[in-house]
């Protein structure tokens, strides 16, 4: 500043010392602040830092598949995408007297895209979460709506929008085993059925998962992460198989319509490891519509149902007495001709008989033969018997809200008539899970086993976890006694038995009908009129593959004996289910198709009379009708059936090479195709059968 | 805009001058020259200050980096490209340095000519901005279109105003006392284009054009009253516009307020105060910072939340030695200055770096409410910084040793000075 006079410059310079100090001052308020921030406070605001980048994920890992046990699909996992928002987000740098004109204006845009009345939508914003669900498994068309919202490119593109994929469950099959798996709720949590008993193995590890994320909630995953097959849920092999299952609950409806019970249960164990093929619910439910669904069909019978069980229960009186040498397997009872007082109570039986060897008692079912046995036996040893089949226990099925029913109403030792009473089933309640095991036991040589629903666990990649093996429970009953039991009731499908429509032809079935009254919960009595109609049972007698239980509740019109209603299930489901398990009938050798027509020829040349009922005739061949045309190798013609009883009805079918397929009960009234039809090997009859009037 | 004008000052400029200064003409513009690197040949006079020269160029550098580290994961997210914003701070980088060493070599006084073409382009760039061929981002239009860039008519602004205000007010002198020569048509120039930063809105270039205006009447001599009447004026209108503004009201209350109004309006000052925070004493290291995802602007207004987080409180604090050097230098440059032009435009210059960097600091802590300033040399940016280089080519012009002003009177004979008599100058400057 040489050109300016000395005493002015060096003002200058002081003013501009004033100004530096002034700025210093600021220098010092920075560094100052600084310090406080950074050194000060630092590790707070570290800490804040890093929980907001670490906040809440919302990405749950893959739920487990649940197969049957072939690895067909019964309940997958699929992402379907849902939309959410962030109202802060969305209304960031709105002033705050337009927030509501935004919000009102957002919800109804909102609304629209998503088909969802703006109502909903905007009280779900007007709370201002940082996070909201709008909508779960939306469209496509949807997503692309909403997409659109968010467009930046247009005027007022709404912010705070996130589309995620999330997973949803899926049961390919719709019904089939709806009651086992139950359903899995919005949030990803299994509420019944196996859903909700397997949850820790399907659901995965959520609170493994730790990322970062952006403001805008753009997920950016760090530490080895990426695996997300590490996170996913097992996957869980059950032992149910879908075929025979579809059988069981085909059956089941059919008979639930046909006898217009109100619910009922089937039940297909392998005997030899306690695995259940098949357990079917009936009326049974959709569960990937599971809220349309009555909550009372939801529930899994088999297992959570307790009912009187009647006289299936003679079994395993029956084996107890045995076991116990109370009774021997010759002793001829007395059976009161019908009529037996204890303590003012009078024990009926259907059946008026005399004396009856115990097989006659289980064959004709007979009350009074079984209270007495039990009543020899004494109430302590009674009690134990059942005990040790497993009544009045839990089975050990993972399976929620199982009950063990009650073996002592009235919690103390049977009196004399309650002891007679439960001798027969009543009095007493079980599940039908509790007596298909016990029934097992009888077959599988007296052992009682834990019964098994999940035959397997692997992980997301496939690699198997968990391996199921067969768990015996106790020895129930010796070996002897066990087969002892198994031949006395193959009596009860035979001959005059009360389960001969069980009866499976080619194969001896070893079972017991029931037909136990309800109490009337208004009078707290035995009603006339409601029944729980039941057959227990295994097959084939000699070396039991399956055992089935199949429960029916309160059967009306008329048909309600155990024998007629749950008999022809357990003949049909048993029938699939042997052919499926490729266990082939006895006496039937293979035989060369040339030869098969020569014995149709033989018999046709026979016969003189077209219309010949043979109701006593062993000899099958011979039912068979005139000739009106030369037949081909391979192809039989059509005798008339009318009037056959079922039994004759299906050997004489068979010895055909048809397979014949049964309706009704009695004797054969209707057949189609018509009598005289030729038909190659191996085509379906149907058979319609009627009471005989 | 700036290299244009530059170029335009080198055309105008005269073809033979003498090393004595006060041979140039004062207010008439000379016959042009033919070339330019005739000219900035002639017109060096000795070396510029080396260590402001160095940390300049440095901290440009620096800036480059941060700006990459910064921006990357906005970049990959808006343009697929992690170096989008490195590749054009990087060009912006090297035009600023090719601008500071142009501006360098041009003689500080040639400016003198220029210095009302500058302020009333700065006035048009900033009216069109204004009247609606302005460029929105964010929800104010500070961008003017100038073809294939956008410019920011206030960056040019602050060193127009600087270049006028060292301009007249050398030329006013001793009048510089009255109040209806020295003060009030400053205060009304500069109050027009005050008022076209508030209309962008820009509070922020709004004070600091003031600021300015008021440091360097002080420095000139005006009179103290006059300024202390006149910043109280200025304090109330500003309180009175931010009252009553109710944009300006509700990001005041919610700094005011900052821990209950950290996801709506006070959310930027609050996560830029996270990340300095973050950073503890020697931070968590450059490219490692995460508060990027979180920091609305990291690479230009809040560059320093991002430096804070990286390199901790050791850097923040190297970060402001780093300015107090350059504010000081400056300010040694203005003491030092032949001229009281000269003077008044270093110190001008020094005090814009000063003031945008100590206000950006500020707010990125939240000391202040948020303003919209950049860091100087550091931030995104391209206007402002080259802007800023041209700033900082005058200012090292001026460091530049010259003959004393006071050997032609004393018949040296007008000669190019030997090393000798440089030190001599200097030594002889040094006295005062």
């Amino acid at each position: 500043m040489k050109n300016l006079d000395p005493n002015r410059a060096k003002w200058i310079k002081i003013r501009m010392g004033i100004l530096c100090g002034l700025m210093a001052t600021g220098l010092g308020t920075v560094v100052s602040g600084a310090y406080n921030i950074q050194v000060e406070d630092g590790d707070q605001w570290l800490d804040l830092a890093e929980r907001q980048r670490q906040r809440r994920l919302h990405v749950q890992p893959k739920r487990g598949t649940i197969y049957d046990r072939n690895g067909a699909p019964l309940a997958e996992s699929v992402e379907v995408p849902s939309v959410s928002a962030d109202a802060v987000e969305m209304l960031r740098g709105v002033e705050e007297k337009y927030v509501a004109a935004a919000l009102l204006r957002n919800s109804e845009r909102i609304a629209e895209a998503l088909h969802l009345s703006m109502e909903e939508v905007h009280e779900k914003l007007s709370r201002r979460r940082r996070f909201v669900w709008l909508k779960r498994r939306v469209s496509d068309q949807e997503v692309t709506a909403i997409r659109a919202l968010g467009d930046k490119a247009q005027r007022y593109p709404i912010r705070g929008i996130t589309i995620e994929g999330e997973g949803h469950r899926f049961y390919p099959n719709r019904e089939l085993a709806g009651p086992v798996l139950g359903f899995v709720s919005p949030d990803g949590e299994g509420r019944e059925g196996l859903e909700l008993s397997l949850e820790h193995e399907l659901k995965g590890h959520a609170s493994e998962l730790r990322g970062l994320r952006d403001r805008s909630g753009r997920l950016i995953f760090s530490d080895g992460v990426d695996d997300e097959q590490a996170l996913a849920g097992h996957n869980v092999y059950l032992t149910i198989d879908k075929a025979i299952q579809f059988t069981a609950e085909r059956e089941l409806d059919a008979a639930l319509k046909t006898y217009e019970a109100v619910g009922g249960s089937v039940i297909v164990v392998d005997p030899s490891n306690g695995e259940i093929l098949a357990m079917a619910s009936g009326p049974g439910y959709n569960p990937n519509d599971y809220g349309a669904a009555d909550p009372g069909n939801r529930r899994n019978r088999a297992i959570v149902d307790r009912f009187e069980p009647g006289s299936t229960m003679k079994v395993f009186t029956m084996a107890g007495a045995l076991a116990n040498r109370a009774i021997s397997p010759t002793q001829p009872i007395y059976c009161e001709e019908g009529n037996m007082a204890i303590d003012n109570i009078v024990i009926h039986d259907t059946h008026i008989s005399k004396w009856l060897s115990p097989t006659q008692i289980l064959t004709v079912s007979s009350n009074i033969g079984a209270a007495k046995i039990a009543l020899s036996m004494g109430e302590e040893k009674l009690y134990e018997t059942f005990r040790r089949f497993g009544f009045g226990d839990a089975t050990g099925v993972p399976f929620p809200g199982e009950t063990i029913g009650v073996l002592r109403p009235a919690k103390r030792p049977w009196v004399q008539v309650e002891t007679a009473a439960a001798a027969f089933g009543q009095g007493i309640s079980v599940s039908a899970l509790q007596l298909v095991m016990a029934m097992s036991a009888v077959a599988n040589n007296g052992r009682l086993l834990e019964p098994v629903l999940v035959k397997r666990t692997t992980d997301a990649t496939g690699q198997p976890l968990v391996e199921s093996s067969p768990r015996v429970r106790r020895d129930a009953v010796g070996a002897h006694t066990a087969k002892l039991v198994s031949e006395m009731l193959v009596s009860v499908t035979e001959g005059e038995g009360t389960g001969v429509e069980a009866a499976i032809p080619g194969f001896r079935v070893a079972g017991k009908t029931a037909t136990a009254q309800k109490i009337d919960p208004a009078t707290g009595k035995y009603t006339d009129t409601h029944y729980v109609a039941s057959f227990v049972g295994f097959v084939p007698a000699e070396k039991p593959r399956i055992v089935i239980a199949v429960v029916l509740d309160e059967p009306m019109g008329g048909t309600y004996a155990g024998g007629s209603v749950a008999g022809p299930v357990f003949r049909r489901v048993g029938e699939m289910a042997l052919r499926y398990l490729g266990v082939m009938p006895k006496g039937t050798e293979p035989v060369k198709l040339s030869e098969l027509s020569q014995i149709a020829r033989t018999g046709a040349d026979q016969a003189t009379n077209a219309y010949q009922v043979m109701a006593e005739q062993k000899a099958l061949t011979q039912a068979v009708v005139t000739p009106s045309a030369p037949l081909k190798g391979g192809e039989v013609r059509l005798p008339d059936f009318q009037g056959f009883p079922i039994r004759e009805a299906i050997k004489s079918a068979k010895a055909l090479g048809l397979l014949p397929q049964l309706e009704g009960t009695g004797r054969v009234t209707r057949q189609e195709p018509p009598a005289g039809a030729v038909l190659p090997k191996g085509a379906t009859v149907k058979l319609i059968f009627e009471p005989p009037a | 805009m700036l290299l244009g004008a530059m170029a335009t000052i080198a055309d105008s400029l005269p073809r033979n001058r003498h090393a004595a200064p006060e041979e140039a003409p004062r207010d008439e513009v000379a016959k042009p020259v033919q070339s330019l690197t005739a000219l900035l040949k002639e017109s060096v006079a000795g070396p510029v200050d080396p260590v402001l020269a160095a940390i300049i160029i440095a901290l440009i550098g620096f800036g480059v980096v941060m700006v990459y580290s910064a921006s990357a994961i906005e970049a990959t997210v808006r343009y697929k490209d992690a170096q989008f914003f490195l590749k054009k701070q990087s060009i912006y980088a090297a035009a600023a340095l090719f601008v500071m060493w142009i501006s360098s070599r041009i003689d500080y006084r040639r400016l003198r000519p220029f210095t009302y073409p500058i302020l009333i382009g700065v006035a048009v760039m900033l009216l069109l901005t204004v009247v609606g061929l302005g460029h929105k981002a964010g929800n104010a239009y500070r961008w003017l279109n100038l073809g294939p860039i956008n410019v920011q008519p206030a960056e040019v602004a602050k060193l127009g105003v600087v270049v006028w205000l060292a301009y007249s007010l050398s030329k006013k002198a001793d009048q510089i006392k009255s109040f209806s020569i020295g003060f009030l048509p400053h205060l009304l120039v500069v109050g027009v284009l005050m008022l076209l930063c508030l209309k962008q809105p820009d509070f922020g270039s709004a004070v600091v054009l003031l600021f300015l205006t008021f440091t360097l009447l002080f420095v000139a001599g005006a009179r103290v009253p006059y300024i202390a009447a006149f910043t109280m004026l200025m304090g109330v209108a500003a309180v009175g516009l931010v009252r009553f503004s109710k944009y300006r009201y509700d990001r005041y209350l919610a700094w005011e307020n900052m821990e209950a109004n950290r996801n709506d309006l006070a959310y930027q000052p609050f996560q830029s105060v996270m990340s300095f925070g973050s950073g503890g004493i020697d931070g968590l290291g450059v490219g490692r910072g995460l508060q990027v995802l979180y920091l609305p602007e990291a690479h230009t207004d809040f560059i320093s939340a991002i430096i804070g987080e990286e390199l901790g409180f050791i850097g923040i604090l190297c970060l402001c030695g780093v300015y107090l050097v350059i504010v000081a230098r400056g300010v040694k440059i203005a003491w030092n200055a032949p001229d009281d032009y000269g003077s008044f435009l270093a110190f001008g210059i020094s005090t814009l770096f000063g003031v945008q960097a100590l206000t950006n600091l500020c707010v990125a802590m939240a000391i202040l409410p948020t303003k919209g300033l950049t860091l100087p040399f550091l931030s995104y940016g391209g206007s402002s910084l080259v802007v800023n280089a041209a700033a900082v080519g005058i200012l090292l012009n001026i460091s530049r040793p010259r003959l004393p002003r006071e050997l032609p009177e004393k018949n040296v004979k007008a000669k190019l000075p030997s090393a000798s008599a440089v030190v001599a100058t200097s030594a002889e400057e040094g006295q005062w």
